[in-house]
């Protein structure tokens, strides 16, 4: 078995759809001086679940301290507003963050940084609260025949081995990875799902494919090769695709899925 | 959002203190249904009783024996009202769990709670169903434990190895998925269980 999409199962496939979030809206940018309003995140996110979005993550809407109250308070509003899970990341510095955000409403919690300073932080959330609750974030990039992983939004390098790390995040009660390729990143090429396939097989939670979407075909490519999920942000944003449509094109290609 | 309406149904969702209930809570007033969250039994009338499904098995079974639930879903079941288990919520009414084995469960139904070889644990994500009353629904699992099977079952899922999706007795149903986290089909259930349309299905 190479794959670890089994078509017996009826476990299906997932596409989720990441939003950052900045001061209460939506926003999109390649860099961080341009960040451009998309909207809000209420009325997306229902927008995305009625294209098919089988989750959310909302990334940064936690971010700053001094926000915090506004910040629960739109996640609780948009737990009110949709029916499917969705995931917060960003910020989250202690186990008090941690629990006010899913008191508030978020079914998960994305953890990157904070996890890889403080892992205890994992194993802690997966004792309180259950370990469907912990997704790690792990941003990778390919360098010279070896993966590095990095933390505070990819600009700062860990000195450890990327692969055990996977792990570790696993034996201390991840629920999930969400591994996100920074050498993919931006590039519009496809998902790295030699990496993603790679991962999926050594660790025993799902991995979630991130970085390098940008057509129907790479989300294909990737559920063939292994990926439990797929998330991507520009390419639904910008309007270029519906998950809906993507999801049409997986069924073509023999994938079941959601509609 | 809309006024109170005074001719809706009135739906008591059991606060078991085990997690938030928000989307639980608009997912049923979305339905147009009227909510009251109580964290023990008063002795207002219901029109249906939902018991969530956040977390673990002893701790729910210890909160609602130590504030008199037993007694009163004992009597809503009797009195044959809408009630809806979801996940925990309805693994609650079998006889144990592996998830707290010291624990025993209200003991309605025959079974024990296992845990199971998924491929990857926890099941997180979104299955199809194969049931009679919900063919070919697909709704969203979060669970490492889940009964196998149970002479109640209404419908099963697979992954890696197939379990009990679904339960129905009478008046109850339970269900091992989250209908509130499931999108428009799992609205869709859940106004099927509190407006009744789903009397007892084991006897088909």
């Amino acid at each position: 078995m190479s794959s670890s999409y089994n078509t017996n199962d009826s476990l299906l496939p997932r596409i989720i759809v990441c939003l950052d979030v900045d001061k209460g809206r939506v926003v999109k940018g390649t860099n961080f001086k341009q960040l451009r309003d998309m909207g809000d995140p209420v009325e997306l996110a229902v927008a995305y679940e009625q294209q098919g979005a089988d989750e959310l993550v909302f990334l940064d809407i936690s971010a700053s301290n001094e926000n915090r109250p506004t910040a629960l308070k739109l996640v609780t509003d948009i737990a009110k507003h949709i029916s499917i899970p969705f995931t917060v990341g960003g910020g989250l510095k202690k186990l008090d963050d941690v629990k006010a955000f899913l008191d508030a409403g978020a079914d998960k919690v994305a953890l990157n940084t904070t996890a890889v300073l403080t892992p205890e932080i994992i194993n802690q959330t997966a004792v309180a609260y259950g370990s469907q609750c912990v997704v790690v974030a792990i941003d990778v990039n390919a360098e010279q025949e070896q993966h590095r992983f990095y933390i505070n939004g990819g600009r700062k390098l860990v000195e450890s081995n990327f692969f055990d790390w996977t792990k570790e995040v696993a034996e201390r009660g991840a629920g999930e990875i969400l591994l996100t390729a920074m050498h993919k990143d931006g590039t519009g090429s496809g998902f790295d799902t030699k990496l993603t396939a790679q991962i999926s097989q050594q660790v025993p939670v799902q991995v979630i494919a991130s970085g390098g979407a940008k057509n129907e075909q790479h989300f294909v490519d990737a559920f063939n090769h292994g990926a439990d999920a797929c998330l991507a942000a520009g390419m639904f944003h910008s309007g270029e695709y519906s998950v809906q449509q993507v999801k049409q094109y997986m069924l073509k290609n023999g994938i079941a899925t959601r509609l | 959002m809309s006024g109170t309406d005074l001719n809706a149904k009135q739906i008591l969702i059991v606060d078991t203190k085990a997690g938030n209930l928000f989307s639980l809570k608009a997912a049923i007033e979305r339905l147009g249904f009227a909510v009251t969250i109580l964290d023990r039994p008063n002795q207002g009338q219901f029109d249906g009783v939902v018991i969530p499904g956040q977390g673990r098995f002893g701790t729910v079974m210890k909160n609602l024996s130590q504030n008199g639930w037993p007694e009163y879903l004992k009597q809503v079941y009797q009195q044959s009202i809408p009630m809806l288990g979801i996940c925990v919520g309805m693994q609650i009414f079998f006889e144990s769990s592996q998830e707290d084995p010291e624990a025993r469960g209200l003991g309605w139904f025959k079974g024990k709670v296992e845990k199971l070889d998924f491929p990857k644990k926890p099941m997180v994500g979104w299955a199809t169903l194969t049931s009679q009353i919900w063919p070919e629904a697909i709704v969203y699992f979060v669970n490492s434990y889940a009964l196998q099977s149970s002479d109640i079952s209404i419908a099963s899922t697979t992954y890696g190895e197939t379990f009990c999706a679904a339960v129905s007795s009478g008046s109850f149903v339970g269900m091992q998925f989250h209908p509130e986290k499931s999108g428009r089909v799992g609205i869709e259930l859940i106004s099927q269980v509190l407006d009744g349309n789903l009397g007892d299905q084991t006897n088909e």
